[in-house]
């Protein structure tokens, strides 16, 4: 909201530069976001906060800068003016909708311009002027913070007023020329036939005050606030007016603002009141809720040493009826324009909001420990980013919303994602229901500009019908990592990937894992596998097929996805990690060399191989590593090559012998024939 | 015969220092120490020198044995560590490295927030992203149809609340929900940070996105003051801006917290002089907190008037384009290595 200064000093002697009033009115909470000269005055745009409605004018500013200031104000009397018994006809069909509306026919006016000293401060505070009459009631407005309509009357068909609802097909054309469509959700004010005002928006074409109108009949009336909010909304229109009143006016200024309108359209335009109608139909009990509250709960609440009189002064002058009792105890009244005050917490507020913040004392806070839990994902959280950044993976956030066609081009249309209803864009109508849109996005854009050689993580949420579902997800294409000593350069596959998996899980603790074949349309065939945790699916990884990269645009990459349900692994018990004694004596490693038809698994090979050494009483396996693969014609066709490493070790404290070796490691051989049809090579 | 002992240990040390390779140095050796080489000749020779004589070319031959010795020796030491090392490395060549990635700086500021906070005794809690409209809105007195809900533009999700007939869910506006989560589990004293994604139906330019991330803090106990708020968020910012930073508390109006305030820090881009960051006000708002409204402990049940709590909140975007100087918030999200890999 602006305000005006030179109007401010009409109201309150501020006696202090307008630099240092911006910095005691954002002080108080009412914070100076830009101060500009118009025509000779100086202008504040103020942020008035939605629990302060009657700060919407002077004559609450004013109240506020009394106290801020410690000054008395001086705002104009209003006349109480001579009421003819005549009444005007009013029908209010709702009381929940219109509680109060005042209506004064005021007749034989004259139009003319405004006086320049009223068209001087509604032009500083972006008002452009119309006439005398529409500029009073513009004026009142800023002033009082009453929004008021006045009505051409002679327009007005049937000479009364009916506050309803819109009839469905309704329409109006709004001063502002545009023909708008109303409907049973708005509250109009009409006459004998048609709605000549949108309440508490803005009035009709047909009825505004021109330079020919001779009789006014002028509006001052109280609208229920979420009723004028909706309606705002629905017809797409903010004013003045509807601002106000939808943060709510003050129920008992309704009468008292038409008052200085009809006397401010005396002195400007003539005129006689006529006819006038108060119609209170329903009483809107706002403020003078009576609050008890003691020096010791204020100063206890701010951790400060105020004074009772200190406090009873700052209320007193916010307009507060106050008195003090018992030494130590305020008895307040509240007033009518404070709906916001309810409680003593507003009244502490309102004190301390006065007195400065930085006035108040400062303290350190006593945290007490508590045996509130940990958060163990948070913890497994920062584990799992620094397994991964260690392995080179840079972590991503991206959008949690997408939109449909992105899931269509990853060929994963059949995932439903929560859908939004209000969504700005169609870029946020779903929540993903599947990080790898958001990742090849990432991939494209970072080609896009050059950068072929990536490899990113991101942990976040995926969604879907039944919640949301913390994920991880790992892409990598391009090279691996750049060493100059190597002429020939790795690309990165399908083992880097799993690598990555298999590490990351296996350093966190989670030993059920196993990688199988699987069938995911979106990775490509031979080259995707679905990991598996305590027998429970909990990812896939793999190769992302040819014709979805194509679908992003991706050309001359091998682009490499994982996506792991990280639920799963919170949840999956950790191995608790207990020393093992290392032997003092010495291992034998003997590598075994082996063709094995193809459809046998390195899985299954390694199986066999543990089984067989298992039942061996004097030797055990110490280590089992797999050393290669070969595909090619040294093998017979159906058949691959395989060499895996075996280091055993003496179960007894002793020395191993090469003799108890070789027998065990025939042994093996023999199994692996037997089982699994593997030739020595 | 005399002996020119200078010459002849010149013409050694030239020698030596010319020698390559084993071979040559044990025909370097031969020559000066074996059974007819240099030394040998010398000593020979003594026999038909004077008395006088005998005794100083003797001492000389010694000397010049044992100089030969030496050179020899540190030869020798260098042929070896040649030909196992081959030439010398080109240390500046660039080293090889395993490259280690970086963490988002959204993540690293999380951190640095949230572990600040834990240093002070407080505990890290997450809450869900889809909300209810209770604990979203109602919980924390924000009622429906009220211009106070006008700050907190919300996106609604086309699921119903399986609480609340004819309601649907939504996607948090702010991570504030997360209080009511708590307070609805624990019972105080609670000191706690929650991070993370809220989103708001926001058009996407430099300053705004309709996702981004919050911190929430709460402290709820018996005796908690407003003091205590204005102390701890003063300790708070000195660790995360440095200690030279001036601080204000600015009324302002949050449902949820009464007495509500903004926090700004003289902007020390500026000096506090006025600048485009802070919009020519010398002054930076970065959070806001208040303390604990009674009507949001009435709505999780606690007893009334039995407990008092600060809380607050903070923009993590906001913090990170403050401390880093980043002056488009898309650029979170973007993921651009280039960006990426600055932090």
């Amino acid at each position: 909201m602006k305000i005006s200064f030179t109007w401010l000093k009409d109201y309150v002697s501020i006696g202090i530069s307008k630099e240092m009033l911006a910095h005691k009115l954002t002080m108080a909470g009412f914070e100076v976001e830009k101060i500009s000269t118009v025509g000779g005055d100086t202008v504040f745009e103020l942020e008035i906060t939605p629990n302060r409605p009657d700060c919407l004018n002077m004559f609450g500013m004013t109240r506020e800068l009394s106290a801020i200031l410690n000054k008395t104000r001086r705002i104009p009397k209003i006349q109480k003016l001579k009421i003819p018994n005549k009444k005007f006809d009013i029908e209010i069909l709702d009381k929940e909708d219109c509680p109060r509306y005042v209506g004064t026919l005021i007749e034989g006016i004259t139009i003319c311009d405004a006086p320049s000293w009223m068209t001087k401060r509604l032009s500083a505070l972006g008002i452009r002027p119309i006439n005398n009459v529409v500029d009073i009631t513009n004026f009142c407005l800023l002033e009082t913070g009453q929004p008021l309509h006045a009505f051409d009357y002679d327009k007005l068909i049937g000479g009364r007023i009916v506050v309803r609802r819109a009839k469905p097909g309704e329409t109006i054309q709004t001063i502002d020329g545009v023909k708008r469509q109303l409907d049973e959700t708005i509250l109009v004010i009409a006459d004998e036939k048609r709605p000549v005002a949108i309440a508490g928006i803005m009035g009709s074409k047909d009825t505004e005050v021109t330079s020919q109108t001779k009789n006014v009949l002028l509006e001052s009336a109280y609208f229920n606030p979420v009723l004028i909010r909706r309606a705002a909304r629905k017809v797409g229109l903010s004013s003045d007016s509807s601002y106000r009143f939808e943060r709510g006016v003050d129920f008992d200024m309704v009468a008292t603002s038409a008052g200085r309108a009809c006397s401010l359209i005396f002195e400007c335009a003539g005129g006689k009141i006529t006819k006038r109608t108060d119609r209170v139909v329903m009483k809107v009990k706002k403020g003078n809720l009576p609050i008890q509250i003691t020096i010791d709960q204020i100063n206890k609440c701010l951790g400060a040493v105020l004074t009772g009189m200190k406090c009873k002064n700052i209320l007193k002058k916010l307009g507060f009826e106050v008195e003090m009792v018992k030494k130590d105890t305020l008895k307040i009244i509240t007033p009518s324009f404070r709906g916001d005050i309810k409680d003593s917490i507003d009244i502490i507020e309102e004190i301390s909001r006065i007195i400065g913040y930085d006035h108040l004392p400062e303290s350190l806070p006593q945290v007490k420990f508590s045996n509130m839990p940990l958060d163990v994902k948070r913890q497994q959280r920062k584990h799992l980013r620094d397994l991964l950044t260690a392995q080179g993976f840079s972590e991503i956030v991206t959008y949690s919303m997408i939109n449909q066609k992105s899931l269509e081009k990853t060929f994963q249309e059949d995932l439903r994602g929560v859908r939004i209803q209000n969504p700005l864009t169609q870029e946020q109508e779903i929540m993903r229901p599947s990080m790898m849109p958001s990742h090849l996005s990432v991939v494209i854009s970072n080609m896009n500009h050059g950068q072929k050689d990536l490899k990113f993580f991101e942990m976040g949420k995926i969604y879907t019908v039944g919640g949301e579902k913390e994920t991880l997800a790992l892409t990598m294409t391009g090279l691996n990592a750049d060493d100059w000593r190597k002429t020939i350069k790795d690309m990165v596959g399908f083992y880097d990937l799993k690598g990555a998996v298999e590490q990351t899980l296996d350093r966190l603790g989670i030993q059920r894992v196993v990688f199988e074949a699987n069938e995911m349309t979106f990775l490509e065939r031979g080259q995707r596998a679905c990991v598996l945790i305590g027998g429970q699916q909990a990812g896939v990884i793999g190769k992302i097929q040819d014709d979805v990269l194509k679908q992003w645009d991706i050309k001359h990459a091998d682009v490499f996805f994982g996506q792991i349900d990280l639920e799963r692994i919170y949840q999956e018990p950790k191995e608790e990690r207990r020393y093992e004694s290392i032997s003092d004596y010495p291992s034998i490693t003997r590598d075994m060399s082996l063709a094995i038809p193809i459809g046998v698994t390195a899985c299954g090979i390694e199986a066999q191989i543990r089984k067989a050494v298992e039942k061996e009483t004097n030797v055990f396996l110490g280590k089992l590593k797999f050393i290669e693969e070969y595909r090619g014609n040294k093998v017979p066709e159906g058949y691959r090559g395989m060499t895996f490493s075996l280091t055993y070790q003496a179960r007894q404290s002793r020395t191993l012998r090469d003799e108890e070796v070789l027998v065990v490691h025939e042994k093996v051989w023999d199994a692996l024939t037997k089982e699994l049809g593997a030739i020595r090579r | 015969m005399t002996w020119n002992f200078q010459e002849i240990q010149e013409g050694m040390q030239k020698e030596v220092a010319a020698l390559a390779t084993e071979e040559q140095l044990e025909a370097f050796r031969v020559k000066f120490l074996g059974r007819k080489g240099v030394i040998a000749e010398i000593y020979d020779s003594l026999a038909n020198l004077s008395k006088e004589e005998k005794p100083v070319v003797g001492k000389k031959a010694n000397e010049l044995r044992a100089e030969i010795n030496r050179l020899l020796e540190i030869k020798k030491q260098e042929i070896k560590e040649k030909k196992v090392l081959g030439e010398p490395l080109d240390v500046t060549i660039p080293g090889v490295v395993s490259p280690v990635g970086h963490k988002h700086i959204l993540t690293q500021t999380i951190d640095e927030i949230c572990g600040l906070f834990e240093s002070m005794g407080f505990i890290v809690r997450e809450g869900p992203e889809i909300e209810t409209e209770f604990n979203n809105f109602a919980a924390l007195n924000i009622p429906l149809d009220h211009p106070s809900r006008d700050a907190f533009d919300t996106f609604y999700l086309q699921e119903s609340d399986p609480e609340h007939d004819g309601r649907y869910l939504l996607l948090r506006s702010h991570t504030s929900p997360g209080q009511i989560r708590i307070m609805k589990e624990h019972k105080p004293p609670l000191a706690v940070v929650i991070p993370g994604k809220v989103y708001r139906p926001d058009a996407v330019d430099a300053s705004h996105s309709f996702m981004f991330h919050q911190i929430e803090g709460l402290l709820v106990d018996q005796e908690v003051k407003f003091s205590d708020l204005k102390g701890l968020l003063t300790v708070f910012c000195k660790k995360l801006f440095g200690e030279d930073i001036k601080m204000r508390f600015r009324p302002h109006f949050f449902p949820f917290t009464e007495p509500s305030a903004e926090v700004d820090i003289s902007c020390y881009i500026c000096q506090a002089k006025g600048c485009s960051v802070c919009g020519r006000k010398g002054w930076l708002e970065i959070m806001g907190c208040g303390m604990v409204h009674p009507k949001v402990f009435e709505a999780v049940g606690y007893a009334k008037g039995k407990y008092t709590g600060l809380a607050f909140g903070l923009g993590v975007e906001r913090i990170a384009m403050l401390k880093y100087g980043i002056q488009d918030i898309r650029l979170f999200f973007e993921n651009d290595f280039r960006f990426l890999k600055q932090f």
